[in-house]
């Protein structure tokens, strides 16, 4: 009894301490200013820019991190771990810590900043910017569970395919990539939601001006002492975002129903594999 | 049922000593929590190491210690931020402590090549500012005016949240030009070049401080702000670049 009442009282003070925060934010303006609060050109042009930057990146994301999955979740090496290991890092990484690599990377006096200015390339202070952070932190959350949603697949199906007389390509497109789709969204769906969120690389690599870098995140940090109220309102744009995400995640892995892709901050269900 | 008040109770009870231990912690010779502006940074830590110290742009500070945050003592780049605590009785009244000037700086490499101010007008220039809000922000606005130069503010590419965000980026060669104290171009003095405004052409830079309220340590916090405005504190403040603060009260 002692011990139900214990693991009751622990969970409700969990709970109310995750949610407060969350309540609060719609709690401290009354919903019609919220939306009022919304129409103004700082919020309006944030929601632009930051619609703009994250598409861009899912582009990237899904175009360049679909193949890396496929070919990380179909090797077998030793360089298989370093790979990994090395696609997770910004994964953990302080964004400041992503910031100060983008900076000594691809700015202006980093690395590759002298040969990009051969080019005629400059992207310090441009959206180009913007979609390299996200894309940098972004990322990982969807080739991570790409890997696994690939690896997941009951190896006699791509085999038997082989025998079937199909060529490697055929494979993965017939068999390996419907079978992972479950995961492969959801992936995509999590690294939507961290990007739309991302904040620390973005203001050290890419700075803050409205319309042009600003994005959500960017501007509840720059309202945030100018009208607290439109920082409010953008924080509850974000909290309706992040929280449409992970439902669709959820409901992402109840839809697929083949594969058995362990789905992170999906239902979790009994099965056991 | 009984069981579960019980329990309630347990926990309650159990986090009681937690607190009184905590707030038994802040006894005289703990160190004050001080809330400074980013372009005190330096110069705050090298006076008094044994501080805890919050720098960021004066009008986050502020937006903080309306919002409850615990801090002792406010420094702030304007007196704008001390003075609207003040008056909202967030702080006790505060006195200006020290001056300063604005600088433009340039990345020694000086890709777009700034020589004076008004090459900003000429050149195409990617030119970095503190926010509107940020005090340096609104000198940066008033140096403009003042030169007539109002225009090259179309060439803003980022407002940064404090004056050091500024110096980093031009330090780091991201930025052009940018507009910050003469105290942090000379941290940084190895990474840029410093071009300097003319005096007819600065703004009243002027630092205040005050102790905080809701400050549960405001003896200590007072003996804080004597000992800045004492001989020690002030040269202290002028070894880093500071200026004396203005004699007429205003």
């Amino acid at each position: 009894m002692l011990f139900r009442a214990t693991l009751f009282l622990a969970t409700g003070v969990a709970l109310a301490f995750l949610a407060l925060p969350v309540i609060a934010i719609f709690a401290r303006v009354p919903p019609d200013e919220l939306v009022a609060s919304l129409g103004t050109e700082a919020a309006k042009d944030a929601l632009v820019v930051t619609a703009k930057t994250n598409a861009i990146s899912m582009v990237l994301i899904l175009a360049f991190g679909t193949p890396a999955a496929y070919w990380i979740a179909t090797r077998s090496s030793r360089l298989r771990d370093a790979v990994v290991t090395l696609v997770e890092l910004p994964l953990v990484l302080p964004p400041a810590v992503a910031g100060i690599g983008l900076l000594a990377a691809f700015g202006r006096l980093g690395l590759l900043g002298g040969t990009m200015e051969a080019f005629g390339i400059d992207i310090a202070f441009t959206q180009v910017a913007v979609v390299l952070a996200v894309t940098f932190v972004a990322s990982p959350f969807y080739v991570r569970t790409a890997v696994a949603a690939f690896e997941s697949i009951d190896p006699t199906l791509p085999s038997a395919a082989r025998t079937l007389g199909a060529g490697p390509a055929r494979v993965f497109g017939r068999i390996s990539l419907p079978l992972a789709a479950g995961g492969l969204g959801a992936g995509a769906a999590l690294a939507f939601a961290r990007g739309i969120g991302e904040f620390g690389a973005t203001i050290m690599f890419a700075g803050s001006l409205q319309g042009t870098t600003q994005t959500l995140s960017l501007a509840v940090y720059e309202q945030f002492d100018l009208d607290f109220d439109v920082a409010l309102a953008i924080s509850a744009v974000l909290v309706v975002i992040s929280g449409t995400v992970l439902l669709s995640v959820k409901l992402l892995s109840r839809w697929r129903s083949g594969s058995t892709t362990p789905i992170p901050f999906a239902p979790s269900t009994p099965t056991s594999r | 049922m009984r069981n579960r008040l019980a329990a309630l109770l347990l926990v309650l009870v159990a986090t009681v000593p937690l607190a009184a231990t905590a707030t038994a912690g802040q006894q005289a010779n703990a160190p004050l929590t001080i809330y400074a502006a980013a372009s005190l940074t330096d110069a705050f830590r090298t006076f008094d190491a044994g501080q805890n110290y919050s720098f960021a742009g004066s009008n986050a500070l502020e937006t903080q210690i309306r919002n409850g945050a615990p801090a002792d003592v406010f420094a702030s780049a304007a007196p704008l931020n001390t003075q609207r605590l003040f008056r909202a009785g967030l702080v006790e009244k505060p006195v200006t402590f020290t001056a300063n000037r604005l600088a433009l700086i340039v990345p020694r490499a000086n890709p777009a090549g700034i020589r004076t101010i008004y090459d900003l007008r000429s050149k195409p220039v990617k030119l970095v500012v503190a926010g509107p809000a940020v005090p340096v922000g609104g000198y940066t606005i008033t140096v403009l005016r003042k030169m007539g130069l109002s225009s090259v503010l179309g060439k803003v590419v980022s407002r940064e949240s404090d004056v050091r965000a500024v110096t980093g980026k031009i330090a780091l060669g991201q930025g052009d030009a940018g507009f910050v104290y003469v105290t942090d171009a000379r941290a940084v003095s190895d990474q840029v070049t410093v071009i300097r405004i003319p005096a007819w052409a600065q703004p009243r830079v002027r630092y205040e401080i005050a102790v905080v309220a809701r400050s549960s340590n405001r003896a200590a916090a007072r003996a804080f702000i004597n000992s800045v405005l004492s001989a020690r504190g002030q040269t202290a403040l002028k070894n880093a670049g500071f200026l004396p603060a203005p004699k007429a009260a205003s």
